[in-house]
């Protein structure tokens, strides 16, 4: 085991090197103001049997869970997707697909309805410029809680109170990315909490392996595409002293100054509209040529109609640009109900209009299927639809090595579809939760219990006066053609 | 305006301006508003088309469930942005000759004059509703075509293209197999001007061998091999896709989102949760359906009035149906010229007017709650649409009522000069 801790701070709360203490197997200080990533690398070894047994075919599985709860990011963590659990997964090369994966996501996460990779996971478009995984999955899930349960009775095994507390911590989190790839033969699960004053107390154990521990605060850096770090690292056991340190890396990733809030219209109806607001019109650089993007992670109760996006006058007149991405295949039609696939994720180019500085909107029409008829909710349904991610993507021009950055972060869904030579400006949501939730709708139980017996009764009902009139016309004129009663009729005339 | 009626040049240059007029509207609507005058179903159509003729399959399109023949007819429309509009064209090219083959079939079988055929004829021909509906781009109008043909070559005894067109209207759209039993029952002997002696037997045997007179054998003959043979190359070219999408789509669907038809509510009540309801009234549905449109009505009423006959079994088979959307109305529409001029509807004035303020209010009705739930969110399922549905229909039933004992009354009763 191997694990990495990171407290990135403010520039003006950086740490006086003299508060942090360094003893033979710790490290402490008081009252540090920063945001912390924590990334534990398991050896195979290292992991419960039934997840190994799981691991073992998947060439390639990385899972997203981001908070709904927004507060806020630091560089180089700025990266993001939309609120819920993202599972991107990419079968062993020569094994089916795995009928393990669905059940262990269950028993880790607790509430994931996914039947199968077959059945619940939709395709992603293979790109051989920045090489993606093969599949998606997404849910919408609060809260880490089954995860954390499952932590400490598989992970800390021997009950330690280090171990116990610093899982339990994971409920704080605003993001825990987990990733293994057949290449490396390990599994890292990185954990960010957002900004906050925290005590530092530290101790490696003899279970704890190697443990480093940085503490960094954002510098000016010389190039647009770069960030710069400095601070001070230490690995605890080997180093006596914090080492101070400063160095610099090309990042994928980076903060842009303008936000965005997303919201629906209203009433928001079968069909409804998101509005996103955007803070700004104008590019985060002039030097390079960039396009402002929304990627929905849509649950499938709700879902874009890509045959919506093609015409020109429509998509301007909503400052949209081009749809530029959607999980295809999509049933335009089915209920909620006999869908088993999760949903779709869309990639929406935008139009910000031109000119001069200015605040806009954009509109993203959107559609309902049918859900199930509920009853005592007087025919009402309330459904969570999660924030966008909306981000400038500009053209890096040439091929830069983005991953000497120890905190590169990949297979986020927007990135394989944009490409390896593309830098991201995140636009940072407004808002503290992350979540639109809209009332939709459906048939009120309470009030249908006799649908079935009256539409029985009426069909009853037309069906015999047909009868009937069809009776009388055979009692009078038979079913013949008539023809000699007209004849008669014209002699009489 | 009786000058007007008189002269087929004026209705029919009318009602070409009016589709002209409507086609160049859309052309403006479409290239300056981000509101679309063209029907999405067009869209599916032309993409569909352009599959096609990119080597593709037309069932690459989602939700193209047509055969793959109108994707062909539309092939022009992949030419250019100019031949995108042929489509739109050729339907609405289609809907003037349907208005043409009506005025025929008035004038010949129903012994009309030119005035009063024209007066008929443009029902459909002048309808805005009907120019509006293929101006728009669906393809409801070029059904119309097919089944007013069909019912002109039965007329004037064209047996072999009264087959083809059977066999070729089922291929396109399935519902039109229910003027099979119709056409066929129709073709009697006496219709034929074959009177034979043999009335005498009545054993089974001969009854049957009687029933089997040669046009009658010709028809059944020359539509089941069209359908055949038009499935069979379909089938061969394009698969399972073809059946999937074509046919077997509309046998399975659970297409519940809110529609005209009476079983609307209780769909979406038993899909969501199969095996609670205690009837499954939604999978015997199509008994009353085809007992009426298939069985009963064609064998009152065919013999008496062919066209009217049609027009009968269209309203039970589209009322009666599991989904009825508005452009089904179109479907019967169609043959309301040959009804109405000994209808009791125009004779008994009140009795129109209410039947046709009833249809109409049912489903402004209808569309209200419709509305309220799309655009408001409101949950107007029940009682709301249920109503307003289940209200429509009887009004359906009603006027059908009375479409049949009209039909059985003959000819003679109600003639409006």
């Amino acid at each position: 085991m191997r694990q990495r801790i990171t407290y990135l701070q403010e520039p003006q709360d950086s740490v006086d090197p003299k508060a942090l203490k360094v003893t033979e197997n710790s490290i402490s200080t008081p009252k540090l103001k920063a945001a912390r990533e924590e990334r534990i690398t398991f050896a195979f070894d290292e992991l419960p049997q039934e997840l190994y047994s799981v691991l073992k075919t998947c060439r390639e599985l990385h899972i997203r869970w981001i908070s709904q709860n927004h507060y806020g990011s630091v560089a180089p963590l700025v990266s993001t997707l939309t609120p819920g659990l993202h599972v991107f997964y990419t079968p062993h090369l020569n094994k089916p697909d795995s009928n393990l994966l669905c059940p262990m996501l269950k028993k880790v996460f607790g509430a994931v309805d996914c039947l199968s990779p077959v059945e619940s996971f939709t395709s992603l478009p293979s790109n051989k410029s920045s090489p993606s995984a093969a599949t998606q999955y997404y849910q919408a899930l609060d809260t880490l809680h089954d995860f954390i349960e499952y932590g400490k009775h598989k992970i800390c095994a021997g009950s330690e109170k280090e171990c116990l507390d610093r899982i339990s911590n994971i409920l704080l989190a605003s993001s825990v990315d987990i990733d293994f790839d057949t290449t490396s033969l390990a599994l890292t699960m990185t954990a960010f909490w957002p900004l906050h004053t925290q005590d530092i107390n530290l101790k490696k154990t003899a279970s704890s392996g190697r443990l480093e521990v940085g503490v960094l605060s954002i510098e000016p850096s010389k190039q647009p595409e770069e960030l710069s770090l400095g601070g001070f690292l230490t690995v605890v056991g080997e180093d006596t002293k914090p080492s101070p340190t400063l160095f610099s890396f090309p990042s994928r990733h980076h903060p842009s100054k303008s936000t965005f809030s997303a919201s629906f219209l209203s009433p928001s109806g079968l069909h409804p509209t998101l509005e996103l607001k955007i803070s700004s019109n104008k590019p985060p650089t002039e030097d390079r040529s960039c396009s402002l993007y929304c990627h929905f992670t849509l649950p499938r109760a709700v879902f874009a109609d890509r045959y919506q996006f093609l015409d020109s006058l429509f998509l301007a007149s909503k400052n949209l640009s081009t749809l530029h991405y959607i999980t295809t295949p999509v049933d335009l039609e089915a209920p909620v109900y006999t869908v088993s696939l999760w949903g779709t994720s869309v990639l929406l180019e935008l139009a910000p209009p031109l000119g001069a500085e200015q605040s806009w909107t954009a509109q993203i029409p959107l559609h309902l299927r049918y859900l199930l008829p509920t009853a005592n909710t007087s025919g009402q349904s309330p459904l969570a639809v999660p924030y966008p991610v909306v981000l400038w993507a500009c053209d890096a021009h040439e091929e830069i090595n983005f991953s000497i950055n120890p905190f590169d972060r990949v297979n986020l869904g927007y990135d394989g579809l944009l490409g390896s030579k593309t830098i991201f400006y995140h636009l940072s949501p407004e808002g503290n939760r992350l979540t639109n939730v809209i009332s939709v709708p459906v048939l009120d139980l309470d009030k249908s219990k006799y649908v079935e017996l009256s539409t029985a009764g009426v069909v009853l009902l037309a069906f015999s006066w047909v009868m009937w009139c069809l009776w009388c016309v055979l009692r009078r004129n038979g079913y013949g053609s008539g023809n000699y009663r007209i004849k008669e009729g014209k002699k009489k005339q | 305006m009786s000058k007007f009626f008189s002269s087929p040049v004026l209705v029919f240059v009318a009602a070409i301006a009016l589709r002209v007029v409507l086609f160049f509207y859309g052309l403006w609507q479409d290239g300056n508003s981000p509101m679309k005058y063209t029907d999405i179903d067009y869209y599916v159509f032309t993409d569909a088309a352009r599959f096609t003729a990119n080597g593709g399959s037309p069932y690459d399109r989602e939700t193209y469930r047509y055969t793959p023949l109108l994707a062909w007819m539309l092939w022009p429309t992949t030419w250019s942005s100019t031949w995108f509009s042929f489509g739109k064209v050729l339907f609405a090219v289609g809907d003037i000759v349907a208005g043409w083959l009506i005025f025929l079939v008035l004038q010949d079988s129903n012994k009309m004059s030119t005035e009063q055929a024209l007066k008929f004829a443009s029902i459909w021909l002048l309808n805005p509703m009907v120019a509006t509906i293929s101006t728009r781009g669906s393809s409801e109008g070029l059904l119309g075509v097919m089944v007013i043909a069909l019912l002109w070559a039965i007329l004037q005894k064209q047996i072999y293209v009264a087959g083809f067109l059977l066999g070729f209207g089922v291929h396109f759209k399935i519902y039109p197999f229910i003027y099979a039993p119709s056409i066929i029952w129709w073709l009697d002997d006496e219709r034929l001007g074959l009177r034979k002696a043999s009335s005498s037997k009545t054993d089974l045997i001969s009854l049957a061998t009687n029933f089997c007179n040669g046009a009658r054998i010709k028809i059944t003959l020359a539509s089941l091999l069209t359908f055949m043979l038009l499935n069979t190359v379909m089938y061969s070219v394009y698969g399972w896709d073809f059946l999937q999408h074509t046919y077997l789509h509309h046998v399975t669907r659970i297409d519940h989102r809110h529609n005209f038809s009476p079983y609307n509510t209780l769909l979406y009540l038993n899909s969501s949760a199969p095996g609670t309801s205690i009837i499954q009234l939604e999978s015997i549905a199509f008994l009353p359906q085809l007992f009426l449109a298939a069985f009963a009505l064609p064998l009152m009423l065919a013999k008496k009035d062919l066209p009217s006959t049609m027009l009968a079994q269209t309203f039970a088979f589209v009322s009666f149906n599991k989904v009825c959307t508005s452009q089904y109305f179109l479907w019967y529409m169609v043959f309301l010229p040959f009804y109405l001029p000994n209808s009791s509807l125009l004779a008994r004035k009140y009795v129109g007017l209410t039947a046709a303020l009833l249809w109409v209010a049912t489903q402004a009705l209808w569309l209200q709650q419709g509305f309220q739930l799309e655009f408001l969110g409101k949950s107007t399922f029940v009682p709301g649409l249920f109503l307003a549905g289940t209200l429509f229909f009887l009004t359906n039933a009603w006027i059908l009522g009375i479409v049949v004992s009209d039909i059985g009354a003959g000819r003679t009763q109600f003639h409006v000069e």
